[in-house]
């Protein structure tokens, strides 16, 4: 057909439903995440830690195969609040490595190429486009947090006798919400950053610095002031007071009951009213940041 | 080496070379002492300078009772666990990374390399700027933190302490280390950003290593820039209780070590960008 005849049509195809096509974001970006080797290896590595802690659970319930391995009962740890609190932090870290090297490539690219408008030109939200950008990490974390602790809770509870998920229903509760709290935080900070550092390298070494940097002064404040509220800087502290909480309650690990001020801990309410102010922060610069023009004067 | 090697040496056109360092330095400033490039590098020097500024109002009763002895000590840790380790760490990371690959992303690097410079005089230039750049700001955050933790005690016992005792000498330490630190942490970071496209993942095993330093046995401590520095530190601070200790690097061994690295990486990175090409699609 002559280019002249060319005229606009509308699209006739079938529309992608709305709710879907937030995930168009991930589907490419995965595309290019597991074209490194590199990241391939470390995600198959953030992966070791359940495959051993499943493997502790089914020593644990099989006599057996420990007396086949001359392994005394007792050198297994018991598999309680305390072993899932373990693996979540463990996971934690991994999921945090992860966010280091996918999160800072996630929306700089389309900022430095002005690629912005491609997107919000079309029947997509600014709204969208950051949960679209978002769920590329959240799945990917998600993968190394809940799921495989739901997979252990799981396990532990079809070997265990007696009606042990009744009983410790609370684990699974902080598994979720413990790990909910821990990945939202560590997207919307690497969305942030990168949507305000254009340099991947530079954007990665500040989400190291966020957690370092703050760590290091939250104890130059406790030290200067004599006093435990400089652990409010200190965001893996305060999701170590959350997860602490979310497992164990207003209760130590043997059960007594704690004063965390008094064990050089903030309060629960604090940590969870600082990480909330760190998230509304990271929104404000994310929405300062993501548009489809930016005139600059 | 025979006197015909000296005579070629005396040959070359160092008074050239020299200026076009001090050009380089110079342009290089310029661009990154403002704000608006180093954002992050100020934040880091001048967040302890906020809290030591807040202390002036809010003194604790406990360094009142702990005295000069006590404030020598919290100034140390300070010094080792917030500058050393992390601020002028990451401040490093910021700017030395930033001198070449920085260029290439926002692609002015072919500029430099269109100028009748040659490219080791640039890789000097550029460094020394970095370091100078690193220096001004945090050796400044030093010396002013160091006077603003002392001020509390009263102004009589600044005077008795820093002009008539010691407190000078462990002034000109803390900044002679924090120079060295920019030197040695520069250098290492300076060569990062010319290997590697995403220098993240070095700069990340870098870190680590630095930060278990301590837990690390005597002769791998001796491996890491942070061992020589802390060699030199005026005040000992009392170790943590899985703390492995070391003795520390003698005076003549930490600050020709560290020098040697400098020159060292130097050299390399003078190689590596001879045969640098730019390819800015790449990136």
């Amino acid at each position: 057909m002559a280019v002249y005849k060319h005229s606009y049509r509308r699209y006739e195809g079938d529309l992608t439903a709305r709710w879907q096509r937030l995930l168009v974001l991930p589907r490419y970006a995965y595309r290019g995440v597991f074209q490194s080797r590199f990241f391939l290896i470390f995600f198959v590595i953030c992966l070791i830690v359940p495959l051993g802690a499943a493997l502790l659970i089914y020593l644990r319930h099989n006599i057996g195969a420990l007396d086949l391995m001359n392994i005394p009962d007792d050198a297994i740890l018991p598999i309680n609040a305390t072993f899932f609190e373990w693996v979540i932090q463990i996971q934690g870290s991994f999921a945090f490595l992860l966010t280091v090297f996918v999160g800072p490539g996630l929306v700089s690219p389309d900022l430095v190429n002005n690629a912005l408008p491609l997107y919000l030109s079309r029947p997509f939200s600014r709204t969208e486009y950051v949960v679209g950008k978002m769920s590329v990490l959240m799945i990917l974390q998600s993968c190394v947090t809940w799921v495989p602790l739901c997979v252990l809770f799981l396990l532990q509870a079809s070997l265990a006798e007696g009606n042990w998920i009744s009983a410790n229903t609370r684990i699974l509760v902080a598994i979720l919400l413990g790990s909910a709290v821990w990945i939202l935080l560590l997207s919307l900070l690497a969305m942030a950053i990168s949507a305000w550092v254009r340099w991947k390298a530079i954007a990665g070494a500040l989400m190291f610095g966020v957690f370092l940097v703050g760590a290091g002064f939250g104890e130059t404040v406790s030290a200067l002031f004599n006093t435990k509220w400089g652990s409010l800087f200190n965001i893996s502290s305060m999701m170590q007071v959350i997860w602490e909480w979310l497992f164990f309650g207003g209760a130590s690990e043997t059960g007594e009951t704690v004063n965390r001020l008094a064990a050089g801990q903030v309060p629960v309410w604090s940590a969870c009213l600082a990480l909330v102010v760190i998230g509304l922060c990271c929104l404000f610069l994310l929405s300062r940041r993501i548009r489809a023009y930016e005139v600059v004067r | 080496m025979s006197s015909g090697h000296v005579q070629k040496i005396k040959q070359l056109p160092w008074v050239l070379w020299i200026r076009q360092v001090q050009g380089i330095i110079l342009f290089e400033l310029r661009r990154s002492l403002t704000l608006r490039r180093s954002p992050f590098v100020y934040l880091l020097a001048l967040a302890p300078l906020a809290l030591l500024s807040l202390r002036l109002f809010f003194p604790t009763e406990q360094e009142i009772l702990d005295g000069i002895g006590g404030i020598n000590v919290m100034f140390a840790i300070i010094f080792r666990a917030f500058y050393l380790r992390l601020a002028v760490f990451f401040g490093c990371v910021g700017v030395f990374m930033r001198l070449f690959r920085g260029d290439v992303l926002e692609k002015t690097l072919h500029y430099y390399f269109l100028t009748s410079v040659r490219r080791e005089i640039l890789v000097v230039g550029k460094y020394i700027s970095g370091v100078l750049l690193n220096f001004i700001i945090f050796g400044g955050s030093v010396a002013v933190a160091f006077f603003l933790l002392y001020l509390p005690s009263g102004w009589v016992t600044v005077e008795e302490f820093v002009f008539k005792g010691p407190g000078m000498g462990h002034l000109f330490s803390y900044v002679g280390v924090t120079f060295l630190a920019c030197i040695g942490y520069g250098a290492v970071f300076l060569l990062m950003g010319l290997f590697f496209r995403n220098p993240i993942v070095p700069a990340s095993v870098i870190l680590g290593w630095e930060y278990i330093n301590f837990l690390l046995p005597p002769y791998l401590k001796k491996i890491s820039v942070i061992y020589y520095l802390e060699s030199l530190c005026p005040v000992p601070i009392p170790s943590g209780p899985v703390t492995i200790l070391a003795e520390p690097a003698p005076f003549w061994l930490a600050v020709p070590g560290l020098l040697g690295l400098t020159l060292v990486v130097l050299v390399i990175a003078g190689l590596k960008i001879r045969q640098m090409e730019i390819s800015y699609g790449e990136e």
